[in-house]
């Protein structure tokens, strides 16, 4: 089992190499001109150039920072009001329209209301990943409050738990592998919506980087920022992997 | 003294329909009572009332003396879903904690309760087993030594050995026994296996269908400790048996 995985993984491998070949191949046939497409070793050579005078750390880090800050704070709100609607018909009944109105609304479009109303700042990014990546969160907590076993209540009645108690030791850890779902999605949201916040508020970070290296052909600057983006997301994913991995043990029985 | 379960002209309708009615019982203390009847007869919403799950339309349910309003935490309840009824994501010995917790017991002292408690089900070598890794004898050994958790005055058994092999049911029939015997529990034990009734029971009550009410009330008069073979031939155990397999084909009829 071990050896077929990693076939698997070399496979995988050898999948991302040829493309980076076909890629360099490409560029040095100048099928594309390399204003627009420079070959890997140029966008390479970028990277490294970025990271040694430390420029392009500053950024990465910039926005690395914003989108954690965003999905945490989509993550409390959204498993906060998650647990609030899951637990209370009351809540649901109460909130569910204006949630259904707000929900679909697409976060681009809030980007013009949160500049209107927060200016071009930090804030205003932050508010609009937390928007963003607010819903994944709400839903799958709502779902996997909905989902948690009816006996699983009653023992808690059985047991004389108080309300916060059911909430924090019987509903919560059975709603958790919906709600890692959906902090891994919020995540790339959270990512997402880092990278255009920056370009349009002019925030310090990877998405202003990629902008500014556009307006200026620097193209190779440009690539090193997109694959960056690309590893960004890439290990966000695996961390979101390797928590629910821990926080999910009882699955794999 | 005051019978530890009283039921005083117990009444319930649900949705318009009668459910129970007209229900009488003393429960005396330490004591081990059986309850059968054709499916459909209210056993199980019998237990559920007693354990304060549901509350009577009419009459009272008294335990020690008071009138039963909600759970209390020296009534404990058995389920017969055991799969359902424990925590997935809890470890064996987390999920006999769940009951500690509840009942306030200092974290200090419970890791020395939930040794003793495991070993008194003979889950001492299990203890960092989740559910999902235990067969489903020992499912049902760990709630009940979540039950016992509670140092109940009444256990409540709803058809506990139901979903269980015939091995290893009449395995837990002799613990049970012995363990109630040591803690001077009450016990109400609902089942719809006839042999068991009067294997386990002081006293076995036989319920009547449409509405569910109280039709026989027959003694036990087999000597303790019981014994899966000896006492299953003698005379007496025959006799019983045959009497209530009587009551249950006038009452299917």
């Amino acid at each position: 089992m071990r050896g077929r995985g990693a076939v698997w993984q070399l496979g995988s491998l050898l999948v991302c190499v040829a493309l980076i070949l076909a890629w360099q191949a490409v560029a040095q046939a100048r099928l594309v001109s390399p204003v627009f497409l420079p070959p890997p070793t140029r966008v390479w050579a970028a990277l490294v150039r970025g990271v040694e005078s430390g420029v392009i750390v500053q950024k990465l880090a910039g926005t690395v920072l914003r989108m954690i800050e965003g999905w945490a704070l989509a993550s409390v709100l959204g498993v906060a009001l998650g647990a609030l609607i899951g637990t209370s018909r009351a809540a649901r009944q109460w909130l569910g329209p204006t949630l259904e109105f707000l929900r679909p609304l697409p976060s681009s479009a809030i980007i013009p209301v949160a500049i209107a109303l927060f200016g071009l700042s930090n804030g205003m990014v932050l508010g609009v990943i937390g928007f963003g990546a607010l819903w994944p969160m709400l839903l799958a907590t709502v779902h996997g409050f909905a989902a948690v076993e009816p006996r699983l209540y009653e023992v808690g009645r059985a047991l004389g738990l108080s309300r916060w108690a059911v909430i924090r030791k019987v509903a919560l850890p059975s709603a958790m592998p919906d709600i890692l779902a959906g902090a891994r999605l919020g995540l790339t949201v959270a990512l997402v919506l880092a990278g255009v916040g920056e370009m349009l508020a002019g925030r310090d970070g990877l998405g202003q980087w990629i902008l500014l290296a556009a307006r200026a052909f620097r193209a190779p600057d440009l690539y090193a920022g997109v694959v960056l983006f690309g590893l960004l997301g890439y290990a966000s994913a695996l961390v979101i992997g390797l928590v629910e991995r821990r926080a999910l043990r009882w699955r794999q029985g | 003294m005051t019978a530890p379960i009283a039921l005083r002209n117990v009444g319930l309708t649900l949705g318009g329909k009668r459910i129970l009615d007209g229900i009488d019982l003393e429960i005396a203390r330490g004591s081990f009572t059986c309850v059968v009847g054709p499916s459909g007869c209210g056993k199980t919403t019998l237990l559920r009332l007693v354990a304060g799950l549901v509350l009577p339309t009419e009459g009272e349910v008294q335990i020690g003396g008071t009138r039963v309003v909600a759970p209390r935490r020296d009534v404990a309840v058995v389920f017969q879903d055991y799969g359902r009824a424990l925590l997935p994501w809890r470890t064996a010995a987390g999920n006999v904690s769940l009951a500690l917790e509840a009942m306030g017991v200092a974290p200090r002292a419970r890791p020395a309760r939930i040794r003793d408690l495991l070993g008194r089900v003979g889950l001492a070598e299990h203890a960092d087993k989740f559910p999902a890794q235990m067969s489903g004898g020992m499912q049902q050994r760990l709630q009940i030594a979540r039950c016992l958790a509670q140092q109940p005055e009444v256990l409540l058994m709803d058809e506990p050995f139901g979903a269980l092999d015939a091995m290893t049911r009449q395995g837990l029939q002799d613990e049970v026994l012995a363990l109630v015997g040591d803690s001077g529990a009450t016990v109400f034990f609902v089942t719809h296996d006839l042999e068991e009734a009067a294997y386990l029971g002081d006293v076995v009550i036989g319920l009547l269908p449409h509405p569910g009410r109280i039709a026989r009330q027959v003694a036990v008069k087999l000597p303790r400790p019981r014994d899966q073979l000896a006492t299953r031939e003698l005379p007496e155990f025959l006799r019983l048996r045959r009497e209530l397999f009587d009551f249950m084909r006038t009452a299917e009829a």
